[in-house]
């Protein structure tokens, strides 16, 4: 494969063909096939829906053992889930701080409704695979509630959320047409939200 | 409500799983979470079928979970029947038949009165309490008349306004009403739980069910959705379901499309979550007795909730 020489690049290979010739990721214990789909919904992540800190994982945070397939894990740009309860929690805390805006003269008469980010697991796949309950459990298995903090410092992780307490996973399914579909899986028995 | 005595009979009839007694079908859905589908009509007008009646059917899987609980058995039904009336004594026969004269000349006497309560009321709304008024004055006369047998004060007695309809009505001897019981016990003794049927059999997805069931869900028939099971958090009559959940065997292979995509689009469009769960075999003691470890059962049941992400 020819690589073109570094010091004279006319264009800056795509995010993706960087990745793919990541000498790291050549010693993976991942098959290339599963490894490439984490990388194309890493991608698609990143620059179509806005995700930073998109990381790969190939080994679990629980066992340290190689896991099934690589999992990701991400930033999304706004809270992706709010479980029903929490919901409830942060219209009340709105609403008083809308009152308190109230009484002190403000003119603002907005529901102001802060959810914090939160790092969520990405399992990629894809649509034609076939998965039994078996092999989802495993993925659960293999997973920590909150994906691990950011390797880097800088980016500022508020404290733990007290309404997470089961597992999520956004299950990426990849059609062979590129296109991403994106579902919240739950661990358990998680009432659904009232959107 | 009159208490229901625990076990309490599930009727098998047919390969259904029926209830017949009303006490019990409220006992069975305020006690222990089991709504069963109300397929009762009423035989002329079977078409007239948006709200049915008794008796209840459960699903096999309810039938099990109650059978498993204790609170019920399963009675072979046709056999009782067939045994019970006919090795029952004339006797028996024949007071259970004045039972059921009886009870259909209360219902009779009650009706009757209903009906004069009613006239009563309609004749005082348009202001003609005179005529009540005067009827019962007839009666009385009709009854000092007979008793006196006097030929002179019947003319006395004549309606003094030709408009009311000249005689009361002649006390016509009541007919008792038929009655059709809704159960056959009276006349035929509560089945012995001894004589019980084995457990129902359940589909593969029952371990999803009883998961549910053990943590206070309510099911219902799930076809409507293109699942196994409803799951409402609380009362059907009170809450919109939760979830569309469909049982899967540990190994068995589904495709995302169908389920997870597919399920997952169709439950967040109606505000719900698709739920599909198994049991993990691991655990499970094959040797074990099946009631002893009816709970461990319960806790190695797996379930996954789906949702469409939103984005």
């Amino acid at each position: 494969m020819a690589c073109p020489v570094a010091s004279k690049q006319p264009v800056e290979p795509a995010p993706i063909q960087q990745l793919v010739q990541d000498s790291e990721l050549q010693s993976h214990s991942h098959l290339p096939a599963s490894t490439t789909l984490a990388l194309q919904i890493q991608h698609n992540l990143q620059y179509q829906h806005a995700w930073t800190d998109v990381r790969v994982h190939s080994h679990s945070p629980v066992t340290n053992e190689p896991l099934v397939r690589p999992l990701l894990s991400g930033l999304p740009p706004k809270r992706l889930y709010v479980h029903p309860d929490e919901q409830i929690d942060l219209l009340k805390e709105a609403q008083r701080q809308r009152t308190a805006a109230k009484q002190a003269g403000g003119k603002s008469d907005t529901l102001d409704v802060k959810a914090q980010p939160e790092r969520e697991w990405v399992l990629p796949a894809r649509l034609v695979e076939k998965w039994t309950l078996h092999r989802l459990s495993d993925i659960f298995d293999a997973i920590t509630t909150v994906p691990p903090e950011s390797a880097t410092p800088n980016v500022e992780d508020s404290a733990a959320n007290p309404w997470r307490t089961t597992k999520r996973v956004v299950l990426a399914t990849a059609d062979t047409d590129s296109t991403v579909v994106f579902y919240i899986v739950h661990d358990g028995v998680v009432k659904p939200r009232q959107n | 409500m009159a208490s229901v005595a625990e076990p309490f009979p599930v009727s098998y009839i047919g390969g259904r799983y029926l209830i017949f007694d009303v006490d019990t079908i409220a006992h069975a859905r305020r006690e222990h979470n089991i709504c069963g589908v109300f397929i009762g009509t009423i035989p002329n007008l079977s078409q007239q079928n948006v709200f049915l009646g008794i008796p209840l059917e459960l699903m096999a899987e309810e039938a099990r979970v109650l059978v498993e609980g204790g609170h019920a058995y399963i009675v072979d039904d046709v056999t009782l029947h067939k045994k019970g009336f006919l090795e029952m004594s004339r006797e028996d026969r024949m007071k259970y038949l004045r039972d059921m004269d009886q009870q259909g000349m209360e219902v009779a006497r009650g009706m009757k009165q209903a009906a004069e309560d009613r006239t009563e009321k309609a004749l005082k709304e348009k202001g003609l309490d005179r005529i009540l008024q005067e009827r019962k004055l007839k009666k009385l006369e009709q009854t000092t008349v007979e008793s006196e047998a006097g030929a002179g004060s019947l003319f006395d007695s004549a309606p003094s306004t030709p408009t009311v309809a000249s005689s009361p009505a002649p006390e016509t001897i009541l007919e008792p009403h038929y009655i059709t019981p809704t159960t056959s016990h009276p006349p035929l003794p509560v089945p012995d739980p001894a004589s019980a049927l084995s457990l129902p059999e359940v589909p593969r997805q029952y371990p999803l069910f009883r998961y549910l069931h053990s943590k206070g869900y309510f099911s219902m028939p799930g076809i409507r959705f293109g699942c196994h099971y409803s799951v409402y958090p609380g009362d059907p009559l009170r809450f919109h379901s939760h979830f569309l959940a469909a049982g899967l065997d540990w190994d068995e292979e589904f495709d995302l499309l169908d389920l997870v995509v597919g399920g997952g689009r169709l439950g967040t469009g109606v505000k719900k979550a698709y739920l599909i769960g198994g049991e993990a075999p691991s655990k499970i003691g094959s040797v074990e007795d099946k009631q002893a470890s009816a709970g461990e059962r319960v806790e190695s049941v797996r379930a996954f909730s789906m949702e469409w992400a939103g984005f």
